[in-house]
């Protein structure tokens, strides 16, 4: 599976190279466009190994159960990836390493990888923000993608992100949810809320928006709709 | 014997920047040189050249791109006269065989007054004093000629020479225009000749001279009231002045320009942005199964005929040769050529059908070309959607 990013930073599309017989997993929703010979299975779990239960626990994450596995018949085929929201991609090669993904911000993985709903418990529900996270470990490459452009945070001792401009972070670190100032009362005042605060060695990847906040500022623009 | 000429013209799909790279190598000079060579074009590159030779010539030219025409040296005498050249209204100097102008003169014989408007500028563009002439070019030549700019227009010059024929200087094709923001918020700005009118689509004017004459017509009927288009397309016209106008495509994203020679171009609903008088814009039924399935509309709209045409995306642009099928998300199709066919069809299964949120694809069959977006309205608006605020009961 070759991956080739094209119009960077703003309009990032994914054009995905594949050979026969290699797979690729996507989000739902994620493909533009596809050569003829394409074929599209729709599962609630990863190719080849159904389970129940984690399609469950991702539908109490909050994501779409259902994955797309492309797989070319008959000789090569190419997949076009694009995102509803303008911003960057990332490339990221796993080697057997556990990387944690903000949920909206997977985008596709190759074969290898294995796709897991992380429960981080209580620290998901407080954080506020909308957010569950992936679990991807394995071997093979991985998607991303962000709202805005994506910089990499290399971490060592303490580091604080705000949790929606979180878009993966390496799992050598830990992450709890801490408030942004000194005193909860100010840190609620100046609208940052919740931050995550990692700490150990790794790399954090930030996007430069936040998709929350945006969708807050087109609120007043938009017509109501019925609850 | 023969003169070659280079034309200034380039051959389509190349790139001007390479073209011109291509050429100061080609000539063994530096890009500089090269550029005054291609802004003084049309302009004789070698005198009285003998067959083998200048078809070697013409083949190395064309491998980098540009257009050399040969001119039989028996002609010269008889192009004693001055050859009509519009400077700054794009069109071009009139050099050539006399076939050549023939034909280029029977296809635009509409526009043989413009070349009267110009007259004022005509320059002496016989090839056999390029030195003298060039001087004169350079004096006279009025600011506008920038050169990457006319590079990059390489439609906007149209060459023919009539060294016969009193009908031949020709004419006007194509509008010299520059696309700036590329390719995130692209925005279009379109010189346009006295007495020229340019198709926009309504509301996308978004600066302008003030010689230009706007006209509000209501095309395409109730058809295309009912595309979703807006009915009104505004058409702007220079006055007795050469005018400019600035042209802003609804949503973010980038503009692909095409110079229709009585070709079909098929585009989404909302890509029109612009048109030259010669291009006939209207909306052709779908039918029930390929338009309501789609989601998008039931009407495409149908751009034929001839001249420039300018489509815009949400997003950046990917264009796709197609050979065989292709599949294309509905919300991401753009445009597409006139070879292709294509039918709405759910991806895999029942259960991709429902669950792959991918709903319905496009499938192009044939040979031809394909514009995708890489965003979607539909799917930006379905994420927007969760930040409306919920009505009270």
């Amino acid at each position: 599976m070759e991956v080739e990013l094209i119009h960077r930073p703003g309009n990032t599309a994914a054009r995905v190279s594949l050979q026969p017989g290699e797979v690729c997993t996507t989000e739902s929703g994620a493909m533009i466009a596809m050569s003829g010979n394409m074929q599209i299975e729709t599962t609630t779990h990863q190719k080849g190994k159904g389970s129940v239960l984690k399609a469950l626990k991702r539908l109490v994450g909050g994501e779409s159960i259902f994955m797309n596995h492309f797989e070319p018949l008959g000789g090569k085929g190419e997949l076009w990836l694009g995102t509803a929201l303008a911003g960057d991609m990332l490339v990221h090669e796993l080697d057997n390493e556990q990387l944690i993904v903000q949920g909206s911000s997977f985008l596709a993985s190759e074969q290898g990888v294995e796709l897991d709903i992380g429960w981080q418990g209580f620290k998901s529900v407080l954080s506020g923000e909308n957010i569950f996270w992936l679990t991807l470990t394995g071997k093979g490459k991985v998607v991303l993608s962000s709202f805005g452009a994506i910089y990499p945070v290399e971490v060592d001792g303490d580091y604080i992100v705000d949790t929606g401009h979180i878009v993966a972070f390496e799992q050598t670190l830990d992450f709890s949810i801490t408030k942004a100032g000194k005193s909860w009362l100010h840190s609620f005042l100046g609208g940052e809320g919740l931050v995550c605060k990692f700490s150990g060695r790794g790399t954090v990847w930030c996007q430069s928006h936040n998709p929350q906040s945006f969708g807050s500022s087109l609120t007043p623009n938009l017509i109501a709709r019925k609850a | 014997m023969y003169n070659l000429i280079l034309t200034g013209k380039l051959e389509p799909g190349t790139n001007p920047r390479d073209a011109l790279a291509g050429l100061a190598k080609l000539l063994k000079v530096d890009d500089a040189k090269a550029r005054e060579i291609v802004r003084n074009a049309p302009v004789c590159i070698r005198r009285n050249t003998d067959a083998a030779m200048a078809e070697r010539v013409v083949a190395a030219m064309k491998a980098i791109g540009i257009r050399i025409q040969l001119e039989p040296v028996a002609a010269a005498p008889a192009a004693d006269g001055l050859a009509g050249t519009g400077v700054g209204t794009g069109v071009g100097t009139g050099v050539g065989t006399g076939e050549v102008a023939s034909t280029a003169g029977a296809a635009n014989a509409v526009s043989v007054a413009k070349t009267t408007n110009s007259a004022a500028s005509a320059k002496p563009a016989r090839p056999e004093q390029p030195s003298t002439s060039l001087k004169v070019i350079a004096g006279g030549k009025p600011a506008a000629a920038n050169p990457v700019d006319k590079a990059q227009t390489p439609d906007s010059q149209q060459t023919a020479q009539a060294p016969h024929t009193p009908a031949a200087p020709e004419s006007f094709k194509g509008f010299r225009y520059q696309l700036s923001g590329q390719p995130d918020y692209c925005f279009i700005s379109v010189e346009i000749p006295a007495g020229e009118t340019i198709k926009v689509e309504a509301s996308a004017m978004a600066s302008m001279t003030t010689n230009m004459l706007m006209k509000t017509r209501a095309k395409g009927g109730l058809s295309r009231f009912m595309s979703g288009e807006s009915v009104f397309i505004n058409e702007f016209t220079a006055d007795t002045v050469p005018g400019e106008i600035g042209i802003a495509p609804g949503s973010p994203g980038d503009v692909k320009h095409l110079y229709l020679d009585n070709e079909e171009v098929f585009l989404q609903n909302s890509a029109f942005v612009a048109s030259g008088m010669g291009v006939v814009a209207e909306s052709k039924w779908q039918g029930f199964t390929k338009g309501f399935f789609s989601g998008e509309s039931l009407f495409l709209i149908r751009c034929s005929g001839q001249g420039d045409l300018w489509f815009n995306t949400y997003g950046a642009m990917i264009e796709i040769d197609v050979a065989g099928d292709y599949v294309v998300d509905t919300g991401n199709i753009v445009g597409f050529t006139s070879g292709l066919d294509y039918d709405i069809q759910s991806v895999g299964g029942y259960k991709s059908l429902f669950f792959s949120g991918e709903g319905l694809v496009c499938r192009f069959r044939g040979h031809g070309k394909v514009w995708i977006q890489t965003r979607s309205v539909p799917a930006f608006a379905s994420w927007a959607n969760w930040y409306r605020p919920v009505k009270k009961k």
